[in-house]
């Protein structure tokens, strides 16, 4: 232990950590009902608009693109590729997804919102990258931007960059097993609630990202402390909203196709 | 043949009903649509092909597909390219090369590769092989493939005359070409 004090070459994690202290934090009870009058199972309302960007000029680069909100939550992505890679592999493309929030996108405006803007770049890429049919591109590589417009609620915002995005690469016409949906729900008053706005803050929320016609989870990722049994069942309860959610993307492809 | 557009992941149909076309793919015995396109049921033997296209923004060279390029440098070993387009889809920024062993078929000792492009032509050509990490390799070795389109030294477009030659439209000098037969 006393080699890890005088170690200057790396750099040392602290002497002595412990686990942090999850304070459930005091909400109104769930029975009272949802402050913009929503079900527990309702989602806010979607809209998403596939080729935004792409479709107006010929000349865009970007190969696919796409708009989508939900409630008070607005994402805009594009989609660039397949082209060619800086370090190409010859079986397969790299995919990469760059998320970033706008300045303004938070409560509180700030040039960089968060610190973990990278980490959620690498979980998206390692969450929607396996719906895409890499090795049908070998030597290049296709590249995702976000940019969230506005925010609401954070595990909500994440669900809806996946969707985002699924429906740009879907427009750019990049080949895909299937189009990856996603939905988020939040714990409280040992209840799973869908799609938690900033309000609703939850001790403990859950997103599923889900491929349904080839029935497979792309990602989970949970936020907070919980049992095993309620985790389960709040993952089961989003696999099905994720079904609906569904539904509304590939309608949204259809009519950009039209 | 009925049209209908369908999304990613859609199913299509059994694949021992179905043959699967391009834009689809085969699991556990199904077959999926892989892109956002129109939905197609071709006959063939022995069973009938599903597919489904689009018109596609941008491809990438593949092997045995035939593409337009642009000369960008040429060294006694190779001519590196600037792959424009692929079959009949633009294509972005991929690098081709065509080694002096690939211009021609015949007597390819006695080839060389400033009397066969020069930076600046535009030549068709076809793609080998996925190449090395930089670029495709590329060949022009029928007789269909090579220079479509070059400027002479004083700055005028210049055409064919034979598949070694080509001559400039104002000032009639000859260059030499190793040129696509077009006609």
């Amino acid at each position: 232990m006393s080699g890890a004090v005088n170690d200057r070459r790396r750099i040392n994690g602290p002497a002595r950590s412990v686990e942090p202290i999850y304070t459930p934090t005091v909400l109104d009870s769930v029975a009272k009902g949802r402050s913009d009058g929503r079900g527990l199972d309702h989602m806010r309302p979607i809209y998403a608009k596939a080729g935004p960007i792409s479709d107006a000029q010929t000349t865009a680069s970007a190969s696919g693109s796409a708009f989508y909100e939900q409630g008070s939550i607005r994402i805009s992505c594009a989609v660039y590729g397949p082209r060619s890679a800086r370090k190409p592999n010859a079986r397969r493309a790299h995919f990469v997804c760059d998320f970033q929030y706008a300045p303004f996108a938070c409560s509180k405006r700030s040039p960089t919102q968060s610190t973990d803007e990278h980490e959620t770049s690498l979980w998206l890429s390692n969450t929607v990258g396996p719906a895409i049919r890499l090795e049908m591109y070998p030597k290049s590589s296709i590249d995702a931007y976000v940019t969230v417009i506005e925010s609401d609620g954070k595990m909500a915002t994440l669900a809806a960059t996946i969707n985002c995005i699924s429906l740009a690469l879907a427009d750019a016409g990049i080949e895909m097993y299937d189009t990856v949906a996603a939905c988020s729900m939040g714990l409280r008053d040992s209840q799973w609630i869908v799609d938690c706005t900033h309000q609703e803050n939850a001790e403990c929320s859950v997103l599923v990202a889900y491929m349904p016609s080839v029935d497979e989870v792309t990602g989970v990722l949970q936020t907070g402390k919980t049992t095993l049994e309620v985790h389960e069942q709040g993952v089961q309860l989003c696999t099905n909203v994720c079904v609906r959610v569904y539904a509304v993307i590939c309608r949204a492809l259809q009519a950009s196709v039209e | 043949m009925s049209t209908e557009c369908v999304t990613p992941g859609r199913r299509l149909g059994l694949a021992n009903e179905l043959d699967a076309g391009p834009g689809t793919y085969v699991r556990n015995g199904m077959i999926y649509a892989s892109i956002l396109g129109t939905k197609s049921t071709s006959e063939s033997l022995p069973k009938p092909t599903v597919q489904v296209t689009r018109s596609a923004k941008f491809a990438i060279p593949t092997i045995g597909s035939h593409v337009l390029a642009r000369v960008l440098r040429i060294n006694p070993r190779s001519a590196s390219v600037s792959i424009m387009m692929v079959d009949s889809t633009p294509c972005k920024d991929f690098l081709g090369t065509v080694r002096v062993q690939d211009i021609r078929a015949t007597e390819k000792d006695s080839v060389r590769v400033h009397t066969s492009f020069r930076p600046g032509d535009v030549i068709r050509a076809e793609v080998i092989s996925l190449g090395d990490q930089r670029s495709y390799y590329l060949s022009t070795a029928k007789d269909e493939f090579g220079v479509v389109f070059a400027q002479s030294v004083d700055g005028n477009a210049m055409v064919p005359v034979s598949w070694e030659e080509m001559q400039d439209t104002k000032t009639q000098c000859v260059e030499k070409r190793k040129c696509a037969k077009t006609f």
